[in-house]
């Protein structure tokens, strides 16, 4: 059989080398533009870059000193426990908020689609525009934000949302949830939706209230969806860039500096590619430790999956 | 195999150059995008390049971009004829071996001013010069001053006094800088150095004291906690919309000024710690380069106008235009009698210091520790004290 | 109708309010693009005197840069299209050894972050000449667009009945003629969907825009924005004006293909 094959006029191998043809295009690149960089990313955190590499080409192997370097810098674990809190904080206002739409929208009531399909505006803007806006609305002197909670007699002195540390880190989550709400509330009203009915009516018959019904049917039934939307809620926040580059820079004193950010310093602004790709590959394997639990998470969805589709 | 790969793209690309003996245009890189500067630059470039005998084709790129841009073209060996550096990233520049020195085109850089002079110097050699230089200092709203009986102050004391007086509800007394980046770190320098403070060691009760002073006005509520994330272009903006009555920046910016007709706006000395003290502020300006190329005549012609840009007369020009200082003391004094409102710049900048004048290529790190320490004691994150041990850390790491 | 709205009205109004809400930041965006010049760093609660002067001004300054978005969007949909197309039909409906493993490699790059892939094109662009252009901005942000797409149209194509296929390759057809004449019409909506995807992740790209770029030459619209808010905070009018220009295909999309745009919302999370 396997001898057989090799024969390109064998009708089934000629079979198979067009359906691979078909998958070819693709393959290729996705090799190119995810597989390449992957292992570029690794060769060159073994790499000492400086601003002379680019005129001489030259960029001796360092071993693990790029490691050492980013992995003993101050830096590195302030950027680590700010990843962590931004992605968590993103992620349970996401999500919670998401949530309370979804079933809010579960509702049928007039113009409900209508107004649910609008929500998905925010999630759709360039984040650089929304970043921007953000932005401006939030200065400590000038922005509406403030400006209201002045007129509200809630703050007399304004919140330093920008200028302070901790509100920075605040604001970005905030801005960040704000942009999430509508993709969390879209997947949830899609599992919401596969909920037969009936369910709902027989627990009712049960004597349920809505609390009830809540906590023994809409959770355990949309406990799949939960985890595929929660799982990619992460694989996205870890490595948001845009967001916090165009609010705050990272900024101020570095309150705000995550490892997508510091990776991206790193290359860019300092010139430092292998430190850059060295903090990059660290990113790399916070998400892939999330990809494992993602494809669990996936397995378990299946069912759920194919219901769907 | 980044090196291989630009030989061989240096190697083809250059096969089907022009004939090395005749030489029609040559090609020029700066960061002045915004007008007027760039219209004005590309006259001066056309003239000074007529004079060589050639057409020069300018390319502008913001600031910002302008070094990844020249490390871009460094390697994929693309540079331009004629390449302007900003003074404190020379040093960086000529050490990755783009640059060539400017003593084999027989050019003269006699009589600059020793400040641009060490900046546009590396390892012995001059590879950049600049046809003037310039500096930072405060500027004041007249009216604003008047109205609330303030005079311009001199002292660092003066400074909180009267910024305090000036702030009320809707505006600020004073302005500054204190971004996380190069221009952060460029307009603290003239609080550092005028105390005594040295790049070479952070950590002092000197530098202390100056970032203090920083400390007590965003504190006092005479300056917006906003000064964190303001460039000096938002500074200016602020200026101009009447949001604060004093903020430090520079001579470039007074043409714009200029165009608000109910500004009434003065310029003084940055203040000083104490009575009758100098103060010590960082070099402005910008340096012309010539960069490697595989030919030998564009070159010379790309030196032939340097040579021009750098000469007394252009100097002259091209200081008037933009309010800044010939690079050349003679010409400086001449200038000086000119353009008397402008006196006080020229002076200032003699007692100018460049930024990598006692840590050469080291300097980028030394500025970084400065901008993290001005961010890290102004948020409250750390005492400045802190904050400068920190920075010394930053600037001897490697 | 049996259907008849369970509710009524007061959870329209509490609806309503909840988006109002949620859409405050697109109203202050456009109210703000409405404003004078200059007067805009503390500027009304409504435009009353609307002034398109922001709007002048932007299209003087980034009218090229939104023009650039708009062929490398473009560009990147065609691509993004014409590879994922065939390899979701193949790992739809082809019974090919392997097919696990290229869905668990698709999978992996949501994972890759983005500044990985421009860390090392970077330098592979540099050497290959593809700074600075809409080849090489459109390839790096097909990065986006190229999974998704496979994504989305593989789940729809999972589900297109064999007998049509089949009969169709019974009338003598190639499988090149096939999904030409029948697969591709068959999955009309799904390729919307797709297309209507990859060109908001396009045309929305920063990262790609900010490290594969560094002249004026070829400038997407949200570098330009970025590059704005750092030198014209004076005039917050034009940039905001910017920004509502910038945010004009979203919106469009999501009236006109909201169908779409709701079905690639849901579509590309759960697979």
């Amino acid at each position: 059989m396997r001898s057989r094959s090799r024969r390109v006029t064998d009708p089934c191998s000629r079979e198979r080398l067009a359906q691979w043809m078909f998958l070819a295009p693709a393959g290729a690149y996705l090799l190119l533009f995810f597989g390449y960089p992957i292992v570029k990313n690794v060769v060159m955190s073994f790499q000492q870059y400086t601003t002379t590499t680019f005129y001489t080409g030259d960029a001796p192997f360092v071993g693990l000193k790029n490691y050492a370097m980013i992995l003993t810098s101050d830096l590195f674990p302030k950027a680590l426990v700010t990843t962590l809190l931004f992605t968590a904080g993103s992620l349970c206002g996401q999500f919670v908020m998401g949530l309370a739409f979804a079933l809010f929208f579960q509702r049928r009531f007039p113009l409900g689609g209508v107004l649910r399909s609008l929500l998905l505006l925010p999630w759709l803007l360039p984040l650089v525009v929304s970043g921007a806006t953000w932005r401006w609305m939030l200065d400590p002197d000038t922005g509406v934000v403030n400006a209201a909670l002045r007129h509200l007699h809630l703050s007399p002195s304004g919140v330093p949302w920008l200028t302070g540390t901790s509100q920075a880190l605040v604001s970005v989550i905030l801005i960040n949830i704000w942009i999430g709400i509508p993709f969390n509330t879209a997947i949830l009203y899609g599992g919401l939706q596969d909920i037969p009915t009936h369910l709902y009516e027989a627990a009712k018959l049960d004597g349920a209230g809505p609390l009830a019904s809540f906590r023994h049917v809409t959770w355990p039934l949309l406990r799949p969806v939960v985890s595929v939307a929660l799982v990619l809620g992460v694989v996205y926040t870890v490595k948001v860039l845009d967001i916090i580059l165009v609010v705050t820079g990272g900024g101020p004193a570095n309150a705000t500096e995550t490892l997508a950010t510091q990776s991206y310093e790193l290359s860019f602004q300092q010139f430092e590619f292998g430190r850059g790709a060295a903090m990059s590959n660290v990113l790399i394997v916070i998400s892939l430790a999330f990809a494992l639990v993602y494809l669990r998470a996936g397995r378990r969805a299946r069912n759920v999956d194919e219901a769907i589709s | 195999m980044t090196g291989t790969i630009a030989l061989v793209l240096a190697a083809t690309g250059c096969g089907g150059g022009s004939a090395p003996d005749k030489v029609t245009s040559i090609t020029a890189l700066d960061y002045y995008t915004d007008e007027p500067e760039h219209s004005q630059w590309g006259e001066i470039l056309t003239s000074c390049g007529k004079s060589a005998g050639v057409r020069v084709e300018q390319t502008s790129v913001p600031g910002a971009s302008l070094i990844p841009k020249v490390l871009q073209q460094a390697s994929s060996r693309t540079l331009p004829d004629l390449l302007m550096l900003d003074n404190p990233d020379l040093q960086q520049i000529a050490q990755t071996g783009a640059l060539t020195p400017l003593d084999q085109y027989g050019i003269d850089s006699s009589g600059f001013a020793k400040g641009i002079l060490s900046a546009g110097t590396y390892d012995g050699k001059v590879y950049g010069l600049a046809p003037y230089v310039s500096t930072i200092a405060l500027f004041y709203n007249k009216d604003m001053l008047a109205k609330a009986g303030v005079s311009v102050p001199r002292t660092w004391d003066e400074l909180k006094t009267a910024a305090a007086r000036l702030t009320r509800p809707g505006r600020y007394g004073m302005a500054v800088d204190a971004n996380a980046t190069f221009e952060g770190t460029w307009q603290f320098l003239p609080f550092l150095w005028s105390n005594g403070g040295d790049e070479k060691r952070l950590d002092t009760p000197q530098a202390a004291r100056a970032l203090q002073l920083w400390v007590d006005l965003v504190k006092s509520g005479s300056m917006s906690k906003s000064v964190l994330n303001w460039t000096q272009a938002d500074v200016h903006d602020q200026f101009v919309a009447g949001r604060t009555a004093m903020m430090i920046n520079g001579p470039w910016r007074i043409p714009a000024l200029d165009t608000d007709k109910n500004l009434h706006w003065g310029v003084a000395p940055i203040p000083v710690p104490r009575t009758g003290q100098t103060p010590v502020t960082p070099l402005g300006g910008e340096v012309w380069t010539v960069p490697q190329n595989a030919s030998k005549a564009r070159q010379q012609k790309a030196a032939q106008v340097l040579a021009c840009l750098n000469n007394s007369s252009t100097m002259l020009a091209l200081a008037k235009q933009h309010f800044t200082v010939p690079s050349r003391t003679t010409v400086a004094a001449r200038y000086a009698e000119q353009v008397p409102s402008m006196a006080a710049f020229a002076k200032s900048v003699e007692a100018a210091r460049a930024r990598t004048s006692e840590l050469g290529v080291k300097w980028p790190k030394a500025a970084t520790g400065i901008y993290t320490a001005i961010q890290s004691a102004l948020t409250g994150e750390q005492t400045p004290e802190e904050a400068l041990r920190h920075a010394q850390q930053i600037a001897t790491s490697n | 109708m049996k259907r008849a709205p369970a509710r009524g009205w007061p959870s329209t109004i509490v609806g309503i309010a909840l988006l109002a809400l949620m859409l405050f930041p697109v109203y202050w965006m456009v109210n703000a693009s409405l404003q004078p010049a200059g007067n805009t760093l503390q500027g009304g609660w409504f435009p009353s005197h609307p002034d398109l002067g922001g709007y002048v001004t932007a299209l003087r300054d980034q009218g090229r840069n939104l023009v650039t978005s708009l062929v490398v969007a473009l560009g990147s949909v065609a691509l993004s299209l014409g590879l994922a197309a065939p390899a979701a039909y193949a790992l739809a409906q082809f019974r090919i050894r392997g097919t696990n493993l290229v869905l668990i490699g698709i999978l992996i790059t949501q994972m890759v972050p983005g500044i990985v892939v421009a860390n090392a094109l970077y330098s592979a662009y540099n050497d290959l000449g593809l700074l600075n252009s809409y080849l090489g901005l459109i390839l790096a942000d097909s990065t986006a667009g190229v999974p998704f797409a496979i994504i989305i149209l593989r789940a729809f194509m999972r589900n297109i009945p064999r007998d049509i296929i089949e009969a169709a390759h019974l009338d003598g057809a190639g499988r090149l003629r096939v999904f030409r004449s029948v697969v591709l019409p068959v999955s009309r909506n799904a390729l919307i969907t797709a297309a209507v995807f990859t060109f908001l992740f396009t045309w929305s790209d920063f990262l790609f825009a900010l490290t594969l770029t560094t002249t004026q030459t070829v400038r997407p619209i949200t570098l330009g924005i970025y590059q704005y808010i750092g030198a014209h905070t004076n005039q917050w009018n034009a940039v905001m004006a910017t920004t509502v220009m910038a945010s004009v295909p979203a919106a469009v999309l999501l009236v006109v293909a909201q169908r779409y745009v709701v079905a690639g919302a849901t579509g590309g999370a759960i697979k």
